[in-house]
């Protein structure tokens, strides 16, 4: 489904040259034989979520009237969550690390992107906080 | 012109409530998505030994249920036309 970013933890994790501690949870203990366990039924689950809301995500965008495109919202919204907790889970079991970025690194890309706030074509500041720019047109 | 008034008066803003084509194909597309996750979902659970997990999975094919019936209600022809309030979100 995604060549790119991992759909789920790999069952190696090692974050060579870095001297940031990792975020984790002890791991839970499952079978390492060819036993489905229960780690693989949550990895298989959250791969069935992750694929359902790219199906909705098109399908809400190709709906043609409102209350069925609400709809199809409402269902890829809670497609979302459901794959939240699933992740969330996870990594409560232990089964996902986080890596965290050096500090210095953040604050390079902050300054760097900052400087391309001269590049926008309105002058007008944005608020900070994001959504509840937008005003749908009405009807 | 007459003409330009009707045209102008019966113009639509947005499409009305009618399935097309594409639409129907999708529903039955998603349809068969929620059944089969509502359906794994329920498997997983059962396979599954950790109490926390097995809880969360049949929440899930619960949610896979709902989303099911939120979907074949957009293909109830005759609920439509009259009162359809539309899917208030999944409710345990």
């Amino acid at each position: 489904m995604n060549s790119q970013n991992r759909p789920f933890g790999s069952y190696q994790q090692r974050f060579a040259g870095s001297s940031n501690p990792t975020i984790k949870n002890p791991s839970t203990q499952v079978s390492q034989d060819a036993q489905f366990n229960d780690r693989d039924c949550l990895n298989d689950m959250l791969a069935t979520e992750k694929w359902l809301t790219d199906g909705f995500n098109v399908m809400a965008r190709e709906a043609s009237h409102q209350s069925l495109h609400n709809d199809i919202m409402n269902i890829l919204n809670e497609t979302h969550q459901a794959t939240r907790d699933l992740f969330n889970l996870m990594f409560e079991k232990g089964w996902y690390t986080i890596q965290p970025e050096q500090p210095t690194q953040v604050a390079k890309e902050y300054q760097k992107f900052q400087g391309y706030e001269s590049q926008f074509p309105q002058q007008q500041s944005t608020p900070y906080g994001s959504g509840g720019m937008y005003q749908p047109r009405q009807f | 012109m007459y003409r330009e008034r009707y045209s102008q008066q019966y113009r639509m803003n947005q499409p009305p409530r009618v399935l097309s084509t594409k639409d129907c194909a999708y529903l039955t597309d998603a349809l068969s998505w929620e059944l089969l996750a509502a359906k794994k979902a329920h498997f997983m659970a059962s396979q599954c030994s950790d109490q926390q997990i097995k809880q969360q999975l049949e929440q899930i094919s619960q949610l896979h249920q709902t989303h099911y019936d939120v979907l074949l209600n957009q293909l109830n022809t005759t609920e439509h036309d009259h009162e359809h309030f539309g899917y208030q979100g999944f409710r345990q």
